[in-house]
């Protein structure tokens, strides 16, 4: 008797904990830094609330909002319709925050001496047309083509702004799990080429210049760089005015938060007026 | 002649397996001698005042008072680098244009190399992530950073392959304010940083800062700690029930043969369809949490180590003489009582063995845990919480802090700290396994 109303209690405990200090994150692996950096400042400021973050790729995300496992979904692209649609199935309202804006760095090998390809030079080499690095001004070197996982919202993304809709990767291709993975894959093949968020460049990997436009906060911003995309955050509704979720959410416009997201590599939205 | 034949086989034989033990030694240590010697530098390291700094202010943790004599020591030698910089600012605009555009990128990565190296310049508003709010902590990235500052990076492509070339800047900057500035990196660096020999044994314990630039991994420990122990509670009574029905009740037949291939094959299957499993079943069918969660991961884990509970139990409880079940049941005891009273105990040491080493895998997979209970960032959980609070975990975090973090070469000497501790748990596990083992058995005898 006695333990089971300890078990009631523990129950019931967690249960008014769950609604009121709790927040649980999935998704996105671009996201994923703001996501933690925002938890632990919010944590170190209200000590009592627990956020934790997964950084499982934004398709994941998606299910997990749809599942109702996570209160946010990081997501480093829209819902797909097939996404929507379920969600609307099972009753989920999918709402969308913009957090922070970001571009997508083409990554070479720094010893590559290409300086920059056009759309349509990054189209051949994705989809098998252009093999070797000579046929875009390189020198004889096979090219080693890395993309993301078809989970990724950074996959979708390349593929919608780049490739086209239809348009398909080469078979060749080796698939990473992780925007770190791709940067991993390229500082090390010589003739690799991948693409990342624009919070994962080091000088371990050099950027290249796409239609001449060098990837920036800057040219993501005033979209000159042609491959530049908004970062999400999903909620199951409105979040209410004074939740836990709004106010987390909500940091990307302050100013500290907005710090945050410019210190990591990635570009703050506008500020709240 | 057949004599010596058959001694020669006997000994090309002890030979070839004296060779094979060898080769296994060799090869663990060449796999576990460079994660303990890097995995210690995690706990033991030349710490620089910037890490004394940070442990205050992060942990509260440290001499204050010495660390401020220390720092305003520190801030003492570093004040000509700031002069050199300030001075330089100011002289740039009333250079030649021509020099002027030559140098001004190179003065903008001198300037961030050195708020790299030794924090934010003094005055300057504190940056808003904590990893920007010190310079290097650790004595042994300063070289590199200081050659980051002194030398610029850049690629040859003169002769097809890229080479790398170190540019200094030093040449570039001949003759302006900011030339006192790169003899002081080379040779002051002690009095900039003052590197100290020291002990972190709260990296077992502390609490990461800003993604495990700082801190440690105490989280993560107590995270595969709970996982680890629950996976137990829950496989470990049901896996000796099964292997006590198996041994002593089941009749052979066709039920029990695809009763135990079930076993196996359950042995079998890749642990990361039980992560998928645990998923679909445990979270999104069942709904034991609202998330991923403990609980989830411990259900999870406890189906991955269930085989090997019941088939070591099995194999212990077998192994048990048939005569103390005869002489139980002469002295007129039931079965269920011969069952507890005699084979039980008697087959313990085996039991534990088997429970030991399957915690000790429990512990160290990852794929069942990342869909069911692994986060990248999460407090400490509090036990309260255990059935619904998802956790980081020693196996999950490692991976995801080789792979998916922003900054994979800052943090290296985490990684290498979470490897070690990770292995030496399941270690000590293994060890504590074999000492049950000797001592129950001891007990048994006498």
């Amino acid at each position: 008797m006695r333990v089971s109303l300890l078990v009631a209690g523990l129950v019931a405990g967690c249960a008014v904990a769950q609604a009121q200090d709790k927040l649980v994150l999935d998704g996105s692996t671009t996201v994923g830094p703001i996501a933690k950096a925002f938890a632990e400042s919010y944590m170190r400021q209200n000590p009592g609330v627990n956020i934790t973050v997964s950084e499982s790729g934004s398709g994941n995300g998606a299910k997990a909002l749809l599942n109702g496992t996570c209160d946010i979904a990081d997501l480093s692209r829209d819902l797909k319709d097939t996404e929507r649609k379920a969600m609307a199935e099972k009753g989920v309202k999918p709402v969308a925050h913009v957090v922070a804006y970001d571009a997508l760095p083409v990554l070479v090998h720094p010893s590559n001496k290409v300086k920059g390809l056009t759309i349509d030079q990054l189209r051949g080499i994705f989809t098998g047309k252009i093999k070797n690095w000579s046929e875009v001004g390189g020198s004889d070197l096979a090219i080693v083509v890395i993309s993301r996982d078809t989970n990724s919202g950074t996959f979708e993304t390349f593929k919608d702004m780049v490739l086209g809709h239809e348009a398909k990767i080469v078979e060749s291709a080796e698939y990473t799990g992780s925007n770190g993975g791709i940067r991993q894959r390229v500082q090390m093949t010589k003739g690799a080429i991948g693409y990342a968020g624009l919070g994962f460049v080091d000088k371990s990997v050099k950027a290249l210049e796409v239609n001449g436009i060098a990837p920036s906060a800057e040219t993501a911003l005033d979209k000159s760089y042609p491959i530049a995309r908004p970062l999400f955050m999903f909620t199951n509704g409105e979040p209410a005015a004074e939740s836990l979720a709004a106010k987390f959410i909500g940091m990307s416009r302050t100013e500290k938060g907005r710090e945050i997201i410019e210190e990591i590599g990635f570009v703050p939205v506008p500020a709240k007026k | 002649m057949r004599m010596t034949t058959r001694k020669l086989l006997d000994r090309a034989f002890t030979a070839a397996a004296c060779f094979a033990v060898g080769l296994m030694v060799l090869f663990l240590l060449f796999v576990l001698g460079p994660i303990f010697g890097k995995g210690a530098g995690a706990y033991v390291f030349t710490g620089t005042v910037e890490h004394r700094r940070m442990m205050i202010d992060q942990f509260g943790r440290g001499d204050e008072a010495r660390v401020a004599a220390e720092w305003a020591g520190a801030q003492q030698a570093r004040r000509p680098i700031y002069d050199a910089l300030a001075a330089f600012e100011k002289e740039l605009p009333q250079l030649p244009a021509a020099k002027r555009k030559a140098l001004k990128p190179a003065f903008k990565a001198v300037r961030e190399g050195v708020a790299v190296l030794l924090g934010p310049e003094p005055g300057e508003p504190l940056p808003a992530l904590t990893r920007k709010m010190y310079g290097q902590t650790r004595w042994e990235k300063v070289q590199a950073k200081v050659t980051d500052i002194l030398f610029e990076e850049t690629w040859d492509y003169s002769e097809g392959a890229g080479k790398k070339v170190l540019v200094p800047r030093q040449p570039m900057f001949e003759g302006t304010a900011l030339a006192p500035l790169f003899p002081l990196l080379q040779t002051d660096l002690t009095a900039l940083l003052r590197p100290r020999l020291t002990f972190y044994p709260g990296f077992l314990t502390d609490v990461s800062v800003d993604a495990h630039f700082f801190g440690g991994i105490g989280p993560e420990l107590l995270g595969t700690i709970y996982l680890a122990l629950g996976a137990l509670l829950l496989a470990v009574p049901f896996g000796i029930i099964a292997a006590v029905y198996f041994q002593e009740y089941a009749k052979e037949g066709a039920v029990l043969t695809f009763l135990r291939t079930c076993v196996n094959t359950l042995a079998g299957v890749p642990s990361v369809v039980f992560g998928l499993f645990g998923l679909a079943f445990f979270i999104n069918t069942m709904h034991v949490s609202p998330g991923k969660s403990v609980l989830a991961g411990a259900l999870t884990l406890a189906l991955l180590v269930l085989p090997t509970v019941i088939r070591s139990s099995e194999e212990a409880i077998a192994a048990v003489p048939r005569s103390y079940k005869e002489g139980a049941m002469a002295l007129g005891a039931g079965q269920w009582h011969t069952v507890l009273t005699v084979i039980l105990p008697a087959a313990l040491p085996g039991i534990l063995t088997g429970i030991v080493i399957s915690m000790g895998r429990a512990a160290g997979e990852t794929a069942p845990i990342i869909f069911t209970a692994a986060v990248s960032v999460g407090k400490l959980v509090n036990p309260a919480e255990l059935l619904t609070q998802p956790t980081p975990a020693l196996s999950w975090n490692l991976y995801n802090l080789c792979t998916e973090h922003e900054a994979v070469d800052e943090i290296r000497h985490v990684q290498y700290g979470m490897a070690a501790t990770l292995v030496l748990i399941v270690l000590v596990l293994n060890l504590t396994a074999i000492l049950i083992r000797a001592r129950v058995a001891r007990r048994l005898k006498g």
